[in-house]
């Protein structure tokens, strides 16, 4: 049965390099943007430290998104 | 009115979603390809090599709507003149590319025992290959051209020009004697699947759409960061 579920009557080679060629390059994308997207908020978290402590909590006061990023980035590592 | 556009609203709710993608989709995941490689008959005709279709149909639709939307945005950038439509419209893109990239893989391996034949200078495949081309063009010319206001006016005019080519994709099974067989879902007619079979093509094309959608929030996520942290000093 297990047998007959991989060769797939003789098409198994097609069915399965087709699958497995779609979720590796998924898998690959999702990677891809996961790594960029922890590099982005590396470097932001990166830029925010440079400021002041003054120009510092002005910033995380005005932008929420710049609170989200740092709390995300802080979570991470 | 288009304040639920604003990225700081939309950035609330992107770590959310994500998380719940990332709950449900190996669960969706799982029944999906359950349905796709066990549950589901052997074609007749075609046997097993059947099956590539529950990959191949769900990527092709998806190569074809993310363009349809970014064109559609292209249109409404040129009206609006929002820069967040461009950090959308850059985000969908890459996914459309690499689901048309497949589309067109799967297809050819799919080409093999159907047709005998890895590859053929189809109407079908062609424009789907063109479809390819004005992807990479629209990132391209996003990711080099310089300022930004001009890359994207570039970019927009790409997206509007190849669209075009959409309805080509669509009739070019019609217009054309080609391999390719005709649509079997209609939306305005009726299709000639069996619901054994469309269901798990239901299925494959939701856990697509979940995993487009979980890529597209880290992308637009990483753009606003992007964009922030330019106008970090300004804030």
């Amino acid at each position: 049965m297990i047998q007959n579920f991989i060769l797939m009557n003789g098409y198994g080679i097609f069915v399965w390099a087709a699958f497995a060629i779609t979720f590796i390059t998924c898998f690959i994308l999702y990677y891809k943007t996961l790594k960029t997207l922890k590099k982005h908020e590396k470097d932001f978290a990166d830029e925010l430290n440079k400021l002041s402590s003054d120009q510092r909590t002005i910033v995380l006061e005005k932008s929420k998104i710049a609170t989200k990023v740092l709390a995300s980035y802080n979570k991470s590592i | 009115m288009f304040d639920v556009l604003n990225p700081s609203k939309i950035f609330t709710w992107i770590e959310k979603l994500i998380k719940f993608i990332n709950s449900i989709f190996f669960i969706l995941l799982l029944v999906a390809l359950t349905f796709a490689l066990i549950v589901s008959p052997p074609d007749y005709l075609q046997g097993d090599s059947v099956r590539i279709m529950y990959i191949h149909v769900p990527s092709s639709w998806i190569g074809l709507a993310s363009f349809t939307c970014i064109a559609l945005i292209s249109v409404l950038i040129f009206i609006f003149k929002m820069k967040n439509l461009i950090l959308i419209a850059k985000s969908i893109a890459p996914i459309g590319l690499v689901f048309t990239c497949l589309s067109i893989i799967t297809g050819s391996i799919w080409g093999k025992p159907t047709w005998g034949t890895w590859w053929a200078w189809d109407a079908r495949i062609v424009s789907m290959v063109v479809l390819g081309i004005f992807y990479i063009l629209f990132i391209l010319s996003n990711k080099f051209i310089e300022p930004e206001s001009k890359a994207t006016k570039i970019s927009c005019i790409i997206a509007i020009f190849g669209f075009i080519n959409i309805p080509i994709i669509k009739y070019s099974v019609e217009w054309w004697n080609t391999l390719h067989q005709p649509a079997s879902i209609k939306i305005d007619g009726t299709s000639s699947i069996h619901s054994s079979m469309l269901m798990p093509l239901v299925f494959m094309l939701l856990v697509f759409l979940l995993y487009c959608a979980l890529i597209f929030l880290m992308k637009y996520k990483t753009e606003i960061i992007r964009i922030k942290k330019k106008n970090l000093k300004r804030i």
